[in-house]
């Protein structure tokens, strides 16, 4: 190696005495590079380099400081943690990609080890799947935050050369009356961060003209200081184009947006805890949105892909060209020649680490066989997209970064990819929250018009409509349903121009069932992201796992965290349904507190012909109204305690083979054509989703309570309208088909209820046949149309 | 002329995001569209080698200065001459959306007194502000002289959907009356936005979607073969599109948007 | 001669101004006495030109073809500093 003296060299380089440094010097090193490595780590890297017998450069050391970041190697998942009934090797192996890998289904092509997972779609096309968080950049700046959320999903989907088609995006704010006096500082008010966080993911989506056509926002106030973004992105692969045979010789080339010194430390900062300080501090980790630029770096990949060009992609996240490189050679086991001052910049004056380490926006690494870069570089030139080769595969598993004739950097890639695994501890330390016992209320009337308007349940429309879910034209079942835009279980998709085959997208999450049980909360998200699907007519669904959660440092999150990832396994792998790619956020932690235990679960599932997908709105008067599966008294966490000012305790369960059974049974119903309408029952409970399937279609509705299936301790009204137990719809049937859906269903409890009427409103008659509800459709409408009120 | 040899260029750039659905539906309607940079029509390729040109929706060149402004000073320094040969022998110009804004800023419509140098019109920010995903009705106003209308009856609603944060059709202040009236003489107006019943909106939110002037959603330029609009026909193209085929025991083949297309196809094959 | 000009676009008197009135809302919101807010978009433009007043025109030119519509816009010019 050349000598890092700063005297000698042209640019700003340093070398960092780590050889001799004991442990408080060690650490004092890894604050003041701002790479938050812990001291077991700062050991490893000293022992590295006392065996090469030289110091490492600053470059170096930010290399290996992004590549062992939670963000983008996970340590917590793969880590080890002491429970109270022992140890867990690795997390996500023992239970993420556990369920996945005992199932083994012949249609998973690539899960959790590209950029996206990627399942069959058929014979030919598959499909490439990814969500992402964005909430500490959402939370310094909301409107490049999550703009850059949703770049970053679209690139994961290019990084396995699939065509992005379709944006999902789940969002958590604090309640948006918060007060502001009771702010701390440097926290902003839910109500700018929505606002920003809003009109981030539409610029993106919009501009790059691919359709957001799923999603949810949810109110909780533990987001208040810790504001979730959830961003995903679902791309369409020819087969025989997902290229992966990148060798020794081949070029790296970066293309895409220039280099500037804008988000470095991103990740990081991502895997830190938000303090007061993190306003000012972060400021260089906000990243700048430029989706247009995207938008032609997208046009330019596919057109290598068709070409079959490339040998290799990969996109430019969190850790910018320090992690891509590595990970690149890693993935094709070979090493890294970079030549760093061929990186394009925006700004001259950029030292050589900060070049390797920026998170600069819309850029991809591909890697070319050189006797295809000619070619490759005209494919960007007329996209008018910048393509630079900056470096090239070598046989030795190296990582060498030359910047102006020096060699700043030499790592062994086996070095770089096996960090010291951490070891923490798990305990629960939470009360058991109580159920609480109370009269039934009078007048349900009024609950009803308050859970309809109330902030979790009401209409998204004002969100949805500043998303363009049109463009593209193969929105087959649209998020707002119809003149009313009433909400759609899941969207449906058209993805090729000769087939009927659609694609169905939904999701789960729920945060107050966390606050009970993490455990329950996973299984539950599970079923709802799976019942949304087989709401419309999903089947054969893959699942994607996000986490949300507060400092796994701190025993009883991580027991928490535990808990969700064995209801993973434990229900993926009972609902058949495997998971295929994730990705966590760890550390939402807030002067206010931590995050809720949030798990966003993703289901896309398949539907042989659009065709024969079902919308929540009803058609018939006359026609039957199914209750399917069985209601329990399960109201904690509910949306009615909320109102009531409890959590409760009798968080909703999933009881398997019941549950599977009930969906297998909706999906051989739909395909049969029996259900005119179809409808999940979650927020609010069965009479919520007996509104909103009402003023959807302006035909109103009569129930009776009593012939609900139910279990046998629910004995009240309100319990029967307003419970979330899962696995459950509710159908819209006609006569002539009343005999053969009950045939299907027998496995499943599930009765008709009552019927669509033409009269405009929702009738509901309790358990001794009494007048519950008598409501008009318009106040209902009314109400919940605008409960969410607020300007974009 | 054939269908099948009615050539349709449909123009791209960065930004530009409409394109293959609009090729979809020219070649559902059995006519040979392709889609193309701008950057190979002006080094390799010829404008006036194609009996139509389409500028698709999207956001060119990022919507940056106002919608479509950069990209249609770009067309006219650029492709200037060819598209005033093309504008003189009558082959048809769509622009959809973006496209629209482009039309405006390019000064090919409205074209009151042919080619102008300056925006005639303008299509402002959306009242209510911000960006608007939303099916709406259309009424067709045209007596008959836009070339893409001539198989809608006069007066008829159509449904077809809107996606834009600019699209607030308007003329200046000091001019509103006079050029609505050179609109109406010429029959350059081609869709105003309605309610479901027919009834003009009269500027109210959300049957006119963005605030337009005296509900203006197209127009055509005085010989009736540029057309702009904001909604998008190719996403009404197929019955499948519409926001509520559910309801129908049987889906509709097709949706509004595809007799705009018919309508182009049939007047080129008598024309050329 | 290198000239630094800055154009201010804005609305024309009468029209609309939907982000204005917009933000005028939130702002209120938070309890501002705002009475109105105008949007306007400012181009700081460096260039070349022969004079002043070269600047000026050149500037002018760009406001007529590009930078505002005349239907909607009006603009204002600045020479802010000559090097």
């Amino acid at each position: 190696m050349n000598l890092f003296n700063h005297q000698i060299t042209p640019f700003e380089i340093y070398e960092i005495r780590v050889q001799d440094a004991e442990n408080k010097k060690l650490l004092k090193i890894s604050r003041k590079l701002g790479i938050g490595l812990n001291l077991e780590e700062m050991k490893a890297i000293k022992e590295y380099f006392q065996k090469k017998g030289r110091n490492p450069t600053d470059i170096e050391l930010q290399t290996i400081g992004q590549t062992w970041s939670e963000h983008c190697f996970h340590r917590t998942f793969k880590g080890s943690i002491i429970t109270e009934s022992g140890e867990i090797h690795s997390l996500f192996k023992t239970y993420i990609a556990k369920a996945t890998k005992e199932l083994n289904p012949s249609w998973c092509i690539s899960t959790f080890e590209d950029n996206a997972g990627i399942i069959e779609f058929n014979n030919n096309y598959a499909i490439a799947a990814k969500v992402e968080t964005h909430n500490h950049p959402s939370a310094i700046e909301p409107f490049g935050g999550a703009a850059t959320g949703v770049g970053g999903a679209i690139r994961d989907i290019l990084g396995v050369w699939a065509d992005p088609i379709v944006c999902t995006d789940v969002l958590g704010f604090g309640p948006l009356n918060y007060d502001y006096d009771k702010l701390p500082q440097g926290i902003k008010h839910p109500k700018y961060l929505f606002k920003g966080v809003v009109s981030g993911i539409g610029c993106y989506g919009n501009n790059m003209g691919i359709p957001t056509v799923n999603g949810a926002i949810i109110f909780d106030e533990s987001y208040v200081g810790n504001v979730v973004v959830y961003c995903g992105c679902i791309g369409l692969l020819p087969k025989d184009k997902f290229v992966r045979n990148a060798k020794p010789g081949d070029i790296i080339l970066l293309a895409g947006g220039r280099t500037g010194r804008d988000g470095i430390h991103g990740v990081t900062f991502a895997s830190a805890e938000l303090t007061e300080e993190s306003e000012e501090v972060s400021r260089p980790a906000v990243q700048i949105a430029n989706p247009i630029e995207e938008e032609k770096l997208k046009r330019a990949i596919i057109e290598v892909r068709d070409r079959k060009l490339g040998s290799g992609i990969t996109d430019l996240g969190g850790g910018g060209l320090s992690s891509a490189i590595g990970e690149m050679a890693h993935r094709f086991s070979c090493g890294a020649h970079v030549d760093l001052e061929k990186v394009p910049l925006k700004r001259k004056g950029l030292a050589p680490w900060e070049i390797y380490v920026s998170e600069s926006q819309e850029r991809m690494l591909l890697l070319i066989p050189e006797k295809n870069l000619e070619q490759v570089l005209d494919v960007f030139r007329e996209e008018d997209v910048e393509a630079t080769p900056i470096g090239k595969l070598i046989e030795d598993k190296l990582l060498k970064i030359h910047y102006q004739n020096y060699q700043v950097a030499e790592l062994d890639t086996s070095f770089l990819f096996n960090p010291p695994r951490i070891e923490r501890s798990a305990k629960w330390s939470r009360e058991i929250s109580k159920d609480h016992s109370f009269p039934e209320p009078r007048n349900l009337s009024s609950y009803l018009l308050k859970l309809v308007s109330s902030l979790n349940i009401a209409s998204r429309e004002k969100v949805v409509r500043t998303y363009d879910h049109e463009v593209k034209g193969n929105t087959v079942l649209k998020p707002l349903h119809g003149e009313s835009g009433g909400p759609n279980d899941a969207a449906v998709l058209k993805p090729l121009v000769n087939s009927w085959k659609g694609l169905v997208i939904s999701c789960g999450i729920n945060p107050r069932y966390g606050k009970i049980d993490p455990y329950w909360m996973a299984a539950s998200v599970i079923d709802e992201a799976i019942r949304n699907n087989t709401a419309v007519g999903g089947r054969r669904i893959a699942l994607l796992d996000n986490f949300v959660w507060g400092s796994p440092a701190k025993p009883d999150r991580l027991e928490s965290l535990v808990k969700a990832c064995k209801a993973c396994y434990d229900f993926a792998k009972r609902f058949d349904t495997p998971f295929i790619s994730g990705k966590d956020s760890l550390y939402n932690e807030s002067p206010l507190g931590p995050v809720t235990p949030t798990l966003l679960v993703t289901a896309i599932g398949l539907i042989p012909d659009v065709r024969k997908a079902v919308s929540l709105d009803l058609k018939l008067p006359g026609n039957l109204i199914y209750a399917v599966g069985p209601t329990f008294a399960e109201l904690g966490g509910s949306e009615y305690y909320r109102l009531k000012g409890f959590v409760g305790s009798s968080v909703p369960k999933v009881r398997i083979p019941q549950a599977e059974l009930t969906m297998s049974a909706m999906v051989k119903a739909i395909d049969c054509g029996y259900l005119r309408a179809s409808h999940d029952i979650s927020d609010g409970g069965l009479a919520v989703a007996a509104a909103e399937m009402a003023f959807t279609s302006n035909l109103g509705m009569e129930l009776h309570l009593k012939n609900v299936p139910r279990a046998k301790d629910v004995n009240r009204n309100d319990f029967l309208l307003f419970s979330e137990s899962n696995s459950r719809f509710l159908v819209e049937v006609p006569r002539h088909h009343a005999t053969e859906f009950e045939s299907l269903t027998k496995d499943a409890p599930c009765t008709a209820i009552g019927k669509v009427t033409k009269e405009q409103r929702l009738r509901v008659y309790g358990l001794k046949d009494e007048s519950v509800l008598d409501m008009d459709l318009g106040e209902l409408f009314f109400a919940w149309k605008h409960g969410l009120e607020i300007e974009i | 002329m054939k269908r099948e040899e009615i050539r349709i260029f449909i123009l791209r750039v960065g930004g530009t995001n409409c394109d293959e659905e609009t090729k979809r539906a020219f070649r559902d309607s059995r006519m040979d569209a392709e889609v193309g940079h701008f950057n190979q029509l002006v080094k390799e390729k010829n404008l006036l080698d194609y009996d139509a040109l389409v500028i698709p929706g999207g956001f060119s060149h990022g919507d940056y200065v106002r919608a479509g402004a950069i990209w249609a000073k770009q067309i006219m320094a650029k492709l200037g001459k060819e598209v005033k040969t093309f504008v003189d022998e009558e082959r048809p110009i769509l622009g959809i959306c973006n496209g629209f804004q482009v039309l405006i800023e390019a000064g090919l419509l409205p074209q009151f007194d042919g080619i102008s140098n300056f925006p005639e019109a303008a299509l402002g920010a959306n009242i209510p502000a911000g960006y608007n995903c939303r099916w709406i009705h259309l009424t067709n106003e045209s007596n008959g002289r836009c070339v893409f209308t001539r198989r809608i009856r006069k007066g008829s609603i159509i449904r077809i959907p809107i996606a834009h944060s600019e699209g607030r059709f308007m003329f200046s202040k000091e001019c509103e009356r006079k050029y609505l009236e050179r609109l109406l003489d010429n029959d350059q107006l081609v869709f105003r936005y309605c309610q479901h019943d027919g009834k003009y909106p009269d500027g109210r939110y959300p049957s006119n979607p963005n605030g337009s002037f005296y509900d203006i959603a197209g127009i055509c330029d005085p010989s009736g073969t540029i057309l702009g609009l904001m909604p998008h026909p190719e996403r009404a193209y197929y019955g499948w599109q519409l926001p509520d085929w559910t309801k129908n025991d049987k889906i509709p083949a097709f949706g509004d948007g595809r007799i705009i297309f018919e309508s182009v196809a049939e007047y080129l094959t008598k024309k050329f | 001669m290198l000239y630094k000009v800055r154009a201010e676009i804005s609305l024309k008197p009468g029209h609309s101004d939907p982000e204005g009135e917009t933000t005028t809302r939130s702002l209120k919101e938070l309890t501002y006495p705002v009475r109105n807010i105008g949007v306007s978009k400012m181009y700081t433009i460096t260039l070349e030109a022969k004079s002043r007043s070269d600047a000026e025109t050149k500037v002018d030119e760009m406001c007529k073809r590009l930078l505002a519509n005349p239907t909607k816009d009006n603009y204002t010019i600045q020479v802010e500093q000559t090097q």
